[in-house]
């Protein structure tokens, strides 16, 4: 065998390796350069963008947890403009493929925002992030809960990205729901290109000497391989169910775990919070997934896809 | 620039009840390390602990780099089980060390219980730099736990001990005992150790017009600055506004730009 093909096409978006970041654990990519050359990943995923920058929560935001850990970040980040002005530039002259994450407060900020990043190039694909637990801005509130968490309103604000922008639109949902399915094909219909998930399962940790929260904002989001089966099952349930690709995300550490996610349905998958554990955990992931194409006479990762033997 | 490597644990000694020190075999990271920098520790494989622990560096060699801890949880009794010659993977050095000033001043590092971890490395530095030895405040809850004392010596450093039940030296807390040494305008100021302790030294310093810095310490989960975890509130903007990251824009900061009330609601 000569070669393995890894290369994915995810709703429109090209990637050379089935392999990016989950938003909000690498940064703005060159946070990581000291590592290994972030152009090699399919895709950077950049952390969640809104219009004007975010101050995030009040410390302490990360309580580490079995196996994973809680964050209440709030997504803190530095607006759309200083992203355009100073972090796109490496991105692009690194000549990585970029999804950009956006968190806007309601369905015309989405809008918005997905609109500037298509006219200044600052984005290959958008990722609408519906599911942060860690914040609650007014407009989003739909009658309590996320934005995912009601799938009329997750048609409409994908409505509303979609005439917005030419740019592959993902939909990232949340887990903290009955049926993945119902947010999942509300995108579909809406005209996503790919849905996302998941997101952080919704957990809390108290103090048992001060008898308080460990994190200001009460309850944060929990990641980490801890929660990895329940996003493979949910990767399996959203890919049967959608004719649109399934990117997968969550607890992925290794290339094992990432195979995983690809034999229940995923088209490609992202690294989280295993960066924080070995910056390089997702160059190695490419690595290894190259490897295991090998080892199991794989000529294309596509084969893989959702070709769990049930 | 920051190196993730297996390290090789040359010595592990304890140094005073539950605290140890680990000299790491790290060439590529001891030839770019400064004082003030820090580590971050992979104390075990596998998840738990999930998060690496970040650690100061205490001191600089040719192909070395020390550490201090304090064994306070799961992550640093792990560490304390690891033996001498045993391989640890260290990330670093990371974050930004202690500002050294271009000529001779008088300097004063104050350092309480396990937050001297830092200073000897920082003596070193200002003694080659500066031509001149930094007096030092070494404050502890007891005698027993007064670390580094001999080592600061040694680089000719007049040592001021603190404690707070008066089994050795000043009977008191380390504000007070810095207070004696008089500070003035012309003075810059170091410290690290619990923040009620850094916060006291910030009041001295600023009622006394002198220089002061603090190193930080807060919950930390990449140390590369892309999870937003360890923010301190500051009173100047930075890169992501007054919600400084302790490991990208600290963890040594100039105490007046620190929002010290930020903290009385924790």
């Amino acid at each position: 065998m000569t070669s393995v093909n890894l290369q994915v096409n995810v709703g429109g978006l090209l990637m050379k390796n089935p392999v990016t970041v989950a938003s909000g654990t690498f940064g703005y990519g060159a946070e990581y350069a000291d590592y290994f050359d972030v152009s090699q990943l399919g895709a950077v995923t950049v952390k969640s963008l809104s219009l004007e920058p975010r101050a995030g929560n009040p410390p302490p935001r990360i309580v580490e947890t079995p196996a994973g850990m809680l964050n209440a970040i709030g997504l803190q980040n530095v607006g759309l403009d200083t992203y355009l002005k100073e972090k796109l530039p490496y991105l692009r002259e690194q000549k990585c493929v970029i999804i950009a994450n956006i968190y806007g407060n309601g369905p015309d900020e989405y809008a918005v925002l997905a609109r500037r990043l298509e006219d200044a190039g600052g984005a290959d694909a958008i990722e609408m992030n519906l599911s942060c637990p860690n914040v609650h801005d007014p407009q989003n509130a739909c009658g309590g809960g996320l934005v995912a968490q009601h799938p009329d309103q997750v048609a409409r604000y994908t409505e509303a990205v979609k005439q917005a922008t030419r740019l592959p639109v993902f939909v990232k949902l949340s887990p903290n729901v009955t049926d993945i399915v119902a947010p999942a094909r509300a995108a579909e219909e809406a005209g996503a290109d790919a849905v996302a998930l998941i997101n952080t399962l919704i957990g809390m940790a108290i103090d048992p000497e001060t008898q308080r929260p460990l994190l200001s904002n009460i309850v944060g989001g929990l990641s980490g391989p801890a929660i990895r089966p329940v996003a493979v099952k949910m990767v399996w349930d959203a890919a049967r169910a959608l004719r649109i690709p399934v990117l997968g995300m969550g607890g992925i550490a290794c290339t094992e775990d990432a195979i995983q996610f690809l034999l229940a349905g995923a088209r490609a998958v992202a690294v989280g919070c295993a960066s924080f554990r070995r910056p390089d955990a997702a160059i190695n992931i490419v690595r290894g997934m190259e490897a295991y194409c090998r080892k199991h006479k794989i000529d294309d990762i596509n084969t893989l896809v959702g070709a769990v033997k049930v | 620039m920051a190196h993730v490597r297996d390290c090789e644990i040359i010595t592990h000694r304890e140094i005073a009840p539950d605290h140890r020190r680990m000299v790491l075999h790290a060439p590529e990271i001891a030839v770019e390390a400064r004082a003030g920098q820090f580590c971050m520790l992979e104390v075990r494989e596998g998840f738990c602990p999930f998060l690496r622990r970040p650690m100061s560096i205490e001191r600089i060699f040719d192909d070395s780099v020390s550490i201090l801890y304090k064994i306070v949880g799961q992550g640093t009794r792990l560490l304390a089980g690891l033996q001498t010659g045993s391989v640890l993977n260290v990330q670093g050095p990371l974050g930004n060390g202690f500002p050294i000033p271009a000529e001779e001043v008088r300097a004063i590092l104050v350092g309480g219980g396990i937050g001297v971890a830092p200073l000897p490395g920082l003596a070193e530095t200002l003694v080659a730099r500066t031509g001149l030895a930094p007096e030092v405040v070494l404050a502890a809850r007891t005698e027993a736990h007064l670390l580094c004392e001999q080592e600061l010596s040694q680089m000719g450093c007049p040592v001021t001990l603190a404690t707070d039940d008066g089994s050795a030296g000043f009977h008191g807390f380390a504000d007070k005992c810095l207070r004696r040494l008089e500070p003035d305008a012309d003075t810059v100021v170091y410290s690290c150790g619990p923040t009620v302790m850094m916060r006291a030294v910030h009041t001295v310093c600023v009622e006394a017009g002198a220089r002061c810095y603090a190193s930080l310490e807060a919950e930390m989960a990449c140390g590369d600055g892309v999870c937003m975890g360890c923010v301190v509130e500051t009173n100047t903007e930075h890169e992501f506004g007054k919600m400084a990251r302790v490991c990208r824009e600290g963890p040594v900061f100039d105490t007046r730009d620190i929002r010290w009330s930020a903290y009385d609601v924790r």
